[in-house]
Parts: structure tokens; sequence; C-alpha cells
């Protein structure tokens, strides 16, 4: 007994460890250690960035499952720095992500150029931070002017920008492994279950519908096709009977396997010969009688349903189905207007019943789908992606949340900008313009000297080229055109000379090359100049589009984690 | 026999100038953030000093004591966290410094080091004193002059006082989140405090209101751009609807709280359920019976619920699946798990009662919304509603707070410097006026003190607030930037001189100019990056100064009192406010607390003169330790 309560009292006290105090650095931008990992993060990601990236794959030390990416989302995930600066950046940009879901690789590209030029220019941090903030300030105002340079409105009367812009999120990531058909079919099918879900009735609110995605393994990615209603697992000998629509249905969120309902935390003592098991399952089965009676031809459960019960059920030509899970049932209950049910002893009203037009079954390689049509107008629907090996299809059904959510951010602003390198060459060359112009009134507002200022401006000018610059991975060059501000690229086989034959399209595609057109490779110094307007009379629609918000605050969140990073003088670590 | 460690003044000065380089990062306007991770691995991100001490963790107890009177004293204000820790090492260099020269002005000792802490014991004590009789008629006769006066009021109303209310809160902002933010977050704390205002009422009760329930009344946001900050109307709850989402339907709305579940718990704990086998034809189908009574009564009470027109429920606790569709079938939007602060904040902005019996539900119970909606903000799905008599009834239009960041460690940020400044504004505004109390817990008792002193610090910490009345009744501002620094120092040296020509005592150094010499290493900080622009602002706030001969500032001292308020908030507004508005304004009070506390911190840590270390065992399995300890910890320490 004594020893007993002994142990039990070292126990107690082994719990209490002694806090060690915390460890502290202080100047960390100075420490080569620091800069180095920045760096090395920014080599990591820059060369993720883009359609011909480099693909990364990820895999833990214990075995688990490789993982072959070039997405921002996991790679960043993938980055366990027990560094706080590198954490810091991370958790700045996965929160982007999630709330965009495009362009997360540009923003941490671009913060950790601006860092790292923030570094090698020598300033004080502060000077730094007020101009990059100002310079912001600049940016966001020229991309939400009307007649923008490197914005172009968006044509809801064809699906043909949708198209692009869609296209431009799937073919940047290039783990898809996605042919230039394929990519178009799948840039079709994300615009088309776009559409499904942007309700035709508008009531004074406008709510979005869902779209479910199946990923099917070992197809051909051109078999991946876009329904209207649910697609559900079913069980395997299915036989549907002369049904005729509309069908009733119910649906049942709470369990039916013949558990107890919330009695309470007390204690149930059974005495022998009670039989409660037999109880519950006569009360489940009047539930069938009851659902048989209303004619209900389709039983759903969110959980398990008894064995007898659903034996009886399916006797009676009931079409069952359990297990559904949580994440379908708001699906199912906006296409049926079913209200799920989840008591047991009361009759099911009338109005918790709800429609299907008609149930068929459809057959994708080994697995069996039950697709509900849906009785009237609906917003869901339901993405059956198809590819050849789980890796790519992992990547592709990733890609296309993706470019669902950024088709839908088209509806907040219905305006794209310009991809592939463009929009990042031209803002560059208009901050340079407008900084040498307006040195002498925004210095003395910021509180520093004129040649702080330019200085500062340029170090944000080269971070925003920098950005471009990492498109291109194989050793090609990267040039600006001195009228428009365009990004090109030059292979690396091509010498200047030949520019006007090798390239004839800048990045995004709407400038041509031609005779008179002069080039400046990127990261020289070229005279500042004002990026002239496109022709509006411009034959060449954009090939390459990137979301307009996503990017807007892609450009904020960097410039301000870059700040916020700049501005952090010591750091202290809780070692515990 | 437990370790003793002799604690020397070397040792204090040196364990507080360690302290010192650590604020000093992110002190004045050049200063920086300080980036910190928690054990969690949470990366936190701050400017304030008092979150940067606790953040480290010490060992050493005279830091900690240190730590915890600046925890103190900033939880209070608010505010002062860095210059509390500047001033007191400033303190300490000087009384060290004093010591050394002149051991033996006190008594006779057999070491030097013995000497020289008394003599420091002496001086903090002397200080101390001198503060806490003198002070307050200083800074009325020589620093409250230049200042001048802003109360609540001036918040809405658009004067010229109004500019020196947001200057106040602008200084405040730039030293807790920099350069960039700080205009743009006075703006929204300005809006904030107007929407807030009770019409008719005193002001600050608002400010304490808006205090008291900010947790609940603001979101965080991550991954938007800090612009995105803004303020929407009605109430926030941080939750979702449990049941599918309302429709559009008719305005206004009815709606309940509830503090337990909706659906009985049959069987408490203790209870026991005996099923036995009876009659099968009388027994009422045994279990099943149980479980649809249960569910029945939730029906009941649905339909209580309806008969009211009640169409919203808030719940504090999970609610079953067959509540929520029950609630589903009878078109009523559920919430669950709602915490306490926004039950109690919508019970006090819609002024009912939260159902604890769901048997006894009475027209009281029932709020009137104006609109119940679901609000995405970030990543989270929240309830977002508006009250609907809330002008007539409370004279205010609530509204919440939405805090955009990148990083959760912005966000969070962001949200202690909106809490800390509510606090700051308390105090600068109106300030608690205490009466004298225990003082003499501040008069040296000549004992020593084992450092597990938490609890020591803790009593006279609070007692900081003393016993005038003069300086912390009105809203008094002054010019930042070392302002008032200097004006107290160059009244500290006249008043030094005075006293050494009229008392003749020669031996003793006057307090009044270590004090002086003290403050000015706070402006000399704030323009360490040059030294300029320190005898340049010196010499801007020298020139204020009227000049008068010594003897006649010191009768003037002795002949008149303090003078009034009115005097005070008239005098010179104009062309000083207009001068040194750039600089920003600070609260005169505040300041006046943190020397105090400054002080009481100096005395406190002056006496202790030894650091008994007693053990506990901490994974030591051996039994003798264990009475080891239990012998050692009999012993008690004494001098």
């Amino acid at each position: 007994m004594y020893i007993a309560s002994y142990l039990s009292s070292l126990m107690q006290m082994s719990r209490l460890v002694k806090k060690s105090p915390s460890v502290c650095t202080d100047l960390l931008l100075n420490s080569s250690d620091v800069c180095n990992k920045l760096r090395l993060m920014k080599e990591l990601l820059k060369s993720s960035y883009g359609p011909t990236a480099r693909l990364k794959q990820v895999h833990n030390n214990i075995g688990g499952a490789v993982v072959t990416t070039s997405t921002s989302s996991v790679l960043l995930q993938a980055i366990s720095s027990s560094h706080p600066i590198i954490s810091l950046i991370k958790g700045s940009i996965l929160n982007h992500v999630s709330r965009f879901s495009d362009c997360g690789l540009f923003a941490s590209v671009f913060c950790l150029s601006l860092i790292e030029e923030a570094g090698r220019c020598d300033l004080s941090k502060n000077v730094i931070i007020r101009v990059n903030k100002h310079i912001l300030s600049l940016c966001t105002a020229h991309l939400q002017q009307e007649d923008c340079g490197c914005k172009v409105q968006l044509d809801f009367c064809s699906s043909q920008s949708l198209i692009t812009l869609a296209r431009s999120v799937i073919s940047s990531k290039p783990t898809c492994v996605l042919s230039e058909p394929e990519s178009t079919h799948i840039s079709r099918l994300a615009v088309q279950a776009f559409l499904l879900t942007v309700p035709c009735n508008i009531p004074d609110k406008v709510r979005l519908g869902r779209t479910v995605i199946i990923p099917i393994e070992g197809h051909s990615v051109q078999k991946s096709a876009v329904f209207p209603g649910l697609l559900l697992d079913t069980p395997e000998n299915i036989s549907l009977g002369n049904l005729c629509s509309p069908l009733r249905m119910v649906l049942f969120s709470a369990s039916l396997a013949g558990d107890l309902g919330e009695l309470g935390d007390g204690r149930i003592e059974v005495h022998q010969g009670v039989d409660t098991d037999s109880q519950i399952l006569g009360q489940l089965l009047e539930l069938g009688k009851q659902v048989l009676k209303d004619e209900v031809k389709l039983f759903v459960c969110q959980k398990v349903i008894h064995p007898v019960l659903q034996h009886y059920l399916r006797c009676n030509a009931i079409i069952v189905i359990e297990r559904l899970g949580i994440s379908l049932m708001e699906p199912l209950i906006q296409l049926t207007g079913a209200q799920p049910v989840a008591t047991l002893h009361t009759t099911i009203p009338r109005e918790a019943y709800g429609e299907v037009h008609n149930v068929s079954v459809r057959q994708f390689g080994s697995k069996t789908k039950l697709h509900l049509h849906p009785a009237g107008k609906t917003t869901t629907c339901t993405t059956i992606l198809c590819h050849r090996n789980e890796t790519m299809l992992n990547e592709l059904k990733l890609v296309c949340q993706k470019a669902e959510h950024v088709l839908r951010l088209t509806l907040r602003e219905p305006c794209a900008l310009l991809g592939g390198g463009c929009t990042e060459t031209h803002l560059a060359a208009y901050v340079r313009h407008q900084s040498k112009n307006n040195v002498s009134e925004s210095s003395p507002v910021l509180g520093c000297s004129q040649t702080e200022y330019l200085v500062a401006a340029e170090a944000f000018c080269r971070s925003l080229e920098s950005v471009a610059t990492s498109l291109e991975h194989d050793d090609g060059a990267s040039l600006i055109d001195l009228t428009h501000a365009h990004h090109w690229t030059l292979p690396s086989d091509v010498t200047e000379e030949h520019l006007e034959d090798a390239t004839a399209l800048c990045g995004c595609g709407v400038v041509q090359s031609c005779q008179n057109k002069k080039w400046s490779y990127l990261n020289t110094e070229y005279a500042e100049f004002s990026p002239a307007p496109l022709l509006t009379a411009s034959p060449l629609q954009p090939t390459v589009l990137d979301s307009f918000t996503a990017k807007v605050n892609a450009l904020e969140v960097a410039v301000e984690t870059a700040n916020l990073v700049l501005d952090v003088r010591y750091v202290i670590q809780d070692v515990n | 026999m437990v370790p003793v460690e002799q604690l020397h003044l070397s040792h204090v000065l040196q364990t507080v100038s360690a302290l010192e380089s650590i604020v000093l990062r992110s002190f004045g306007p050049e200063g920086g953030q300080v980036l910190f991770t928690r054990d969690t691995g949470q990366v936190m991100l701050s400017r304030n000093g008092k979150r940067i001490l606790t953040a480290l963790h010490l060992d050493h107890p005279l830091a900690r004591m240190v730590v915890r009177c600046v925890w103190k004293h900033s939880t209070i204000t608010g505010d002062g966290s860095k210059t509390f820790v500047l001033l007191l090492a400033s303190l300490l260099r000087i009384i060290h410094a004093t010591a050394t020269k002149e051991p033996h002005m006190f008594q006779p000792h057999n070491s030097t080091e013995a000497a020289e802490a008394a003599t420091a014991r002496h001086l903090a004590d002397r200080l101390l004193e001198f503060a806490l009789t003198e002070l307050d008629e200083l800074i009325v006769l020589n620093v409250l002059p230049h200042g001048f006066c802003v109360s609540l009021d001036n918040f809405t109303a658009e004067t010229q006082h109004n500019l020196s209310c947001q200057t106040l809160l602008v200084s405040f902002f730039r030293t807790r989140l920099g350069y960039a933010y700080c205009d743009f977050f006075r703006n929204l704390f300005c809006e904030l405090l107007s929407h807030w205002k009770v019409k008719d009422d005193r002001p600050s009760f608002s400010i304490q209101f808006l205090n008291n329930s900010f947790p609940a009344l603001h979101t965080q946001v991550s991954g938007v751009p800090v612009s995105c900050s803004r303020l929407i109307e009605g109430q926030v709850i941080h939750r979702d609807f449990a049941t599918p989402c309302p429709q559009v339907r008719k305005q206004p709305l009815k709606a309940v709280v509830f503090n337990g579940y909706l659906q009985p718990k049959l069987l408490a704990t203790q209870d026991v359920l005996e099923l036995r086998c009876g009659d099968k034809v009388t027994e009422d189908r045994g279990i099943v019976h149980f479980s649809s009574w249960t569910e029945r009564s939730v029906e009941s009470i649905i339909a209580t619920l309806q008969s009211f027109g009640v169409s919203v429920l808030l719940c504090a606790l999970k609610q079953s699946s067959a509540v929520l569709a029950a609630a589903t079938q009878a078109g009523m939007c559920l919430v669950e798990c709602v915490s306490d602060e926004e039950i109690s904040l919508f019970t006090q902005l819609s002024g009912v009662t939260p159902i604890s019996d769901c048997w006894r539900i009475h027209p009281e119970h029932i709020a009137t919304l104006t609109f119940c909606k679901p609000l995405l903000l970030g990543a989270h799905r929240n309830v977002h509603l508006d009250f609907h008599d809330c002008e007539e009834r409370l004279k205010v239009k609530p509204c919440s707070l939405v805090i955009c960041a990148p990083s959760e460690a912005q966000a969070d940020q962001h949200a202690c410097a909106f809490q800390d400044a509510f606090r700051m504004l308390l105090t600068a505004l109106e300030p608690v006026c205490k009466t004298q109390t225990a003082l003499e817990e501040t008069i040296p008792s000549k004992k020593c003190t084992s450092l597990h002193a938490d609890n020591i610090s803790d009593e006279t910490a609070c007692r900081v607030h003393p016993h005038q009345k003069c300086v912390t009744e009105t809203g008094c501002v002054i010019s930042a930037g070392g302002t008032f620094e200097f004006l107290l120092h160059h009244a500290l040296h006249q008043y030094g001189h005075s006293c050494s020509v009229s008392v003749n005592t020669s031996a003793v150094v006057p307090v009044s100019q270590l004090l002086a010499k003290a403050l000015l290493s706070v402006p000399r900080q704030i323009y360490s990056h040059n030294l300029k622009h320190f005898l340049q602002a010196q010499t801007r706030v020298m020139a204020l100064i009227p000049k008068q001969p010594h003897a006649l500032c010191a009768n003037f001292i002795h002949t008149e009192g303090p003078l009034g308020d009115g005097k005070l908030s008239s005098c010179k507004k104009g062309n000083i406010s207009l001068k040194f508005l750039d600089l920003g304004l600070e609260s005169v009070s505040c300041k006046y607390q943190l020397v105090l506390a400054v002080l009481q911190c100096l005395t406190n840590l002056l006496q202790t003169n030894m650091v008994l270390r007693t053990h506990t065992v901490l994974h030591t399995k051996s039994h003798d330790s264990l009475n080891a300890h239990l012998e050692s910890s009999e012993d008690e320490d004494e001098d």
C-alpha cells in the first residue's frame, strides 16, 4: 500500500518537468545560415514553378507513399523546418493557397526574392519596408484600373476565355502528364462542371452548388466526364426493376444498426431473458413498414443499416444505400430536397421525403456507380476523373479542384491577368517608370532620400522580374520587349539575332514578334519606359491567363510577408 | 544544505542589462519585430515588451522577478513595458556607479560589496520615497503645462481635440505594429469606438465593455492582406450552422439560447436502468420505450418553440442527431457549441436570458434578430446576426471586428494590439484613483527574502497607484519622442539644485539628480540611431521651458499647491500640439505610473541579497533524495 502511493506520487511528480529557458537569436537576416536556408527554399520552389517545372518527389523516412508533385500546397506542407522564419513564410503562403487555391508558388518565389534583394541592397530595413508598401499600393491601384495593360475582361457569353483560364491552371502542373488534347478535354470538363453549379433562376442570394470529384484509376483521361446529379457507391448485384419516375427517397442521418439511442451516461442492467436486440430490431422493421407503405423507392443512410432491415427492404424492391458518409450528405440534400431523419420512433413526416427523377447504373471499369438523376434543375454535379496511375490522378484531382475554385473567383471579379510572366514584366516596367517620375513627391512622404527610394524600388522590380524568369527551366533566356513590356523566352540554342523567328509569341500569346521590336534581357539594365497599351483590335487572344483575384491577393500577401520577415530583429525559441 | 548564492549589485545590474538588450531590439521608431515560437511549434510575432519577456522562460530568479513586475505593470496600463526595463536598467547603472564611487557614505561595513549593497538599497528607498511624495507635484508643475487634455467625448466629435486623440492612438499602434499599419488600425479603432459609444453615457463605460468582450467581438482571418480588415454590423458567432442553412424568410427572426441539452438525458451517471423479464403483453416494448420517450420530448420542445415563432437556436452544447433532424424538419436553424463569451455577449446585447430548463420557455427568453445568415470569413463559416432594436434599447450600434493578416501570427499580434489599446486608453483617460494604501509595505524591512519571489512582487506591484489625485484625474497627453522625459529631467534637475542649496546636506547625493539622469536614457534610446536628432529634440523641448531662477522655482513649489484642472487643460495646447503632433502623443498618467512602478521594482530588487535554491525532486527515483529534500526544505532562510 505504501509503495503504491509512493509510486503514484512519483508519477505525478514526473509530470512536472522544469521549463528550460528559451533560445534567443539576434539579427537573423545577417546570419549566413538563415540566408542559406531561405535561398534553398527559394531554389526549391522556383524550380517547381510553371508548366515546364521540375517535379519533386516527397517521401517520408518511415516508408510512406511517395508523392510526386509541383503544387505549392503539397510542397510547402512537406517542408518541415524548425526555423521560425521558414514556418512564418510557409504559414502565410499556405493560408493564401487555402483561400484562393492559385498563385501559391508565385507568392512564395516573389516573397523570397524580395527578402533576398533587400539583403543585397545596403539600406535600412525600415526604408525598404516603407518603400515596398508604397509600391505595393501603386501596383494594386494600377491593377484595379480599367485600362490596366495586363488585365483582360472575361466574356461570359463565350466559354473560350473561361477554358483558357482553366487550361492555364491545369497545364501549369506537369505532374498530371497531360497531352495537348487531354488538357483541353479536362479544361472543358472543368468549365462544364463550373457552369452546372451556377444556379439558373437567381433568387436574392446566389448559392453555388457542389461538384463531387470521383477519381478512377487505370483509364484514359479522355474517359473523364461530368454528370449532373450524384453518383453513389452501390452494392454489386443491384437490380433495378421497373421504376416509375419520379422516385421518392428517404435519407437517414442516424444509425440504423440497432444500437441504443442516447439515453445518458448511466448503466443499463439487463436481466436474463430480456432480448433488447430483438426489441430494437422490431422497432427498425416497423420503420421499414412505414417506408414501404409510403412508397419509398430509395433508402439512403449516412451510417450503417442493420442487415435484417436491409434484407427486408431489398425484398420489397427498395434500393438501399448505406454508409453514405457525412461529406455527401449536403449535396444529396440539395439534390433531392430530402430532410435527414434521425428519429426512429415517430412516423416520418411527408415533407422529409425527397425526390429523384430516375436512377441508373453506370459502370466505370471495375466500379459500379448508381447515378441519381435530379428531379428538377440542380446545381449538384459529379466529375469522374480518369487517369493512368495513382500519382497522376492525385495531382489531377488537386488541379481540378484548383481550377474549379479559380473559375468561381471570376464571379467575384470578372477579369483575368495575362499569364506567362507578362503581368510580372509589365508591372515591373510600370513601377520603374512611376517611381522614376514621382520620386520627388514620394520620398519625403516615406521619410527617405531620393536615392534610397530608387534603390528600394529597383529591388522590388528585380524581384518581380525574377518571378518571370523562374518560368524558364531549360537554360533559355528571359527577355522583355521595350514597347509593351511583355515576357519572352529565348531557347538556349537561339541567339538574339534570330529572335523574331524563334519566338513568335510572347509568354501570354497576345503580342507577336515583328522586325522593329527591341528586346532586353531581364535582370539587365534598360532605360525605363511606360509600357504601351495593346491595340484593342488585336487579333490574338491570350493563350495563358491567371486568376485576377488570386494573383492580386498573392502579390499583397507576398509583400506583407516579406515586410514582416524584414522587420524581425530577434528570435526567441521555446525549446520545451 | 541549500546552496546559497550571494547577490551583488553587479549581478542585479548584469541581469537587468541582459533583459534590456533584448527589449531594445524592438524599442523606438527604428525597432522591429521579435519572432518567437511556442513549445507547440506555433510561431508568434510581437513588438510588445510584455510578451517578449514572458516568452523567454527565464531561469534566473531575479530576472523572473523583473519580468513579473513588468507583466503586472503592463497588464494594468497596456503599455510601457519596454520603457520599464530601459528605465530600470538605467537607474541600476547609475546607482551602481554612485555606490562604487562612495561606498562608505552610509555606514561602515566589513566588506566593500556589503557596503555597496547597503548604499544602493538606501538610495533606492530614498528614490521611492521621493517619488511617492514629490514626483506628482513636479509633474503637475513642470510637465502638465506643456501637455493638453483629451477626453473620450472627443473621439467622435469633429474638433481639434479629436486630432490629438487620434494621434495618441497612432503613436500607440506605431509602437506595436510598426509604421506600415498604424494609420489603418487607428481609423478602424476609432470607427469601432464610435459604433459602440453609448449615447448619453460615460464614454469609459463603452471602452470597458469593449475591453471585456473583445474575444467575442473580433474574428481573426489569415491568408488575406491586412487591408481587408473591417468592421461588420452585428455579432459574429464563430460556429457554423449545424442544420442545413436557413432559407431566406420573413424578418425579424426570433432566437433563443440554450445552456443544456435539448434531448433529455434519461440516465445520469449514477443511475442504473434495470430491464427485467416481465409479462410481454403488459410491458411496453422494454428498452425501446425509453428512447422513444426522449424523442417525443424533443418533439414537444420543438413544438413549443414553434408556437413562439422561434427559428434560430443557439446552443452551448453539442446536440444529438435527433435534435438536429427535428430542428431541420421544423425549419429552424441550430448552432451548436457556442462559446461562453459569445453567449454572454449575445445575452447582453439582446437582453434575454438563456434557457436552462427546456420545459419552461417564456417570452423573456426570446430575442429578436434582424437577420441571421452564414458568413464565410477565411476558411471558416460563421453565423452572422444582428439585433433588432439595439439602437433604441442599448443606444449602441453593435458591430464586430474582422482582423485580417497573411499569417495567424500577425493576425494575433494585431488583435493583441487592439486589446492593449483599450487598456491604454482606460489608463490614459480615466485612470484609477486609488487612495493611499499600505505604503509601509514598501518601506524596507530588514528581512532577507528567498527569491521564490513571485508573491512579493505581486503584492507590491499592485500598490503602485499612489496616493495623490492630481496627475491622474485628467486624460492628459504630451507629445511623444521623449518630451516627458526631457521635461521631467529638467524639473528634477532644478529641484535637486534648489534642495542642495536650501538644505545643507551636502553629504547626501540628491536622489532627484539620479532619477533625472536615468530618465534621459529613454530619449537617448529613441534617437539611438542618430545623436544629432537627440540633441535637436532636447533643445526643442528645452526652448519651451520658461527661464526662471532656481530659487524662485523652489519657492513656487512650496507655496502653491497643485494647479487646478481647468488651468491645465486650456493652457498652451494650441502651439505645442501643432508643433509636435508629428511625433505622436503619449499619456502623462501612463508615464507617471511607469516611473513609480519602476522605482517600486527597483526597491524590491535591491532588498534581496541572497538566492536560496531549494530542490524539488524531479525525475528522481531515489528515496534518499526525497528525504533529503524534506529535510532541507525545513531549513528556514535567515539573514
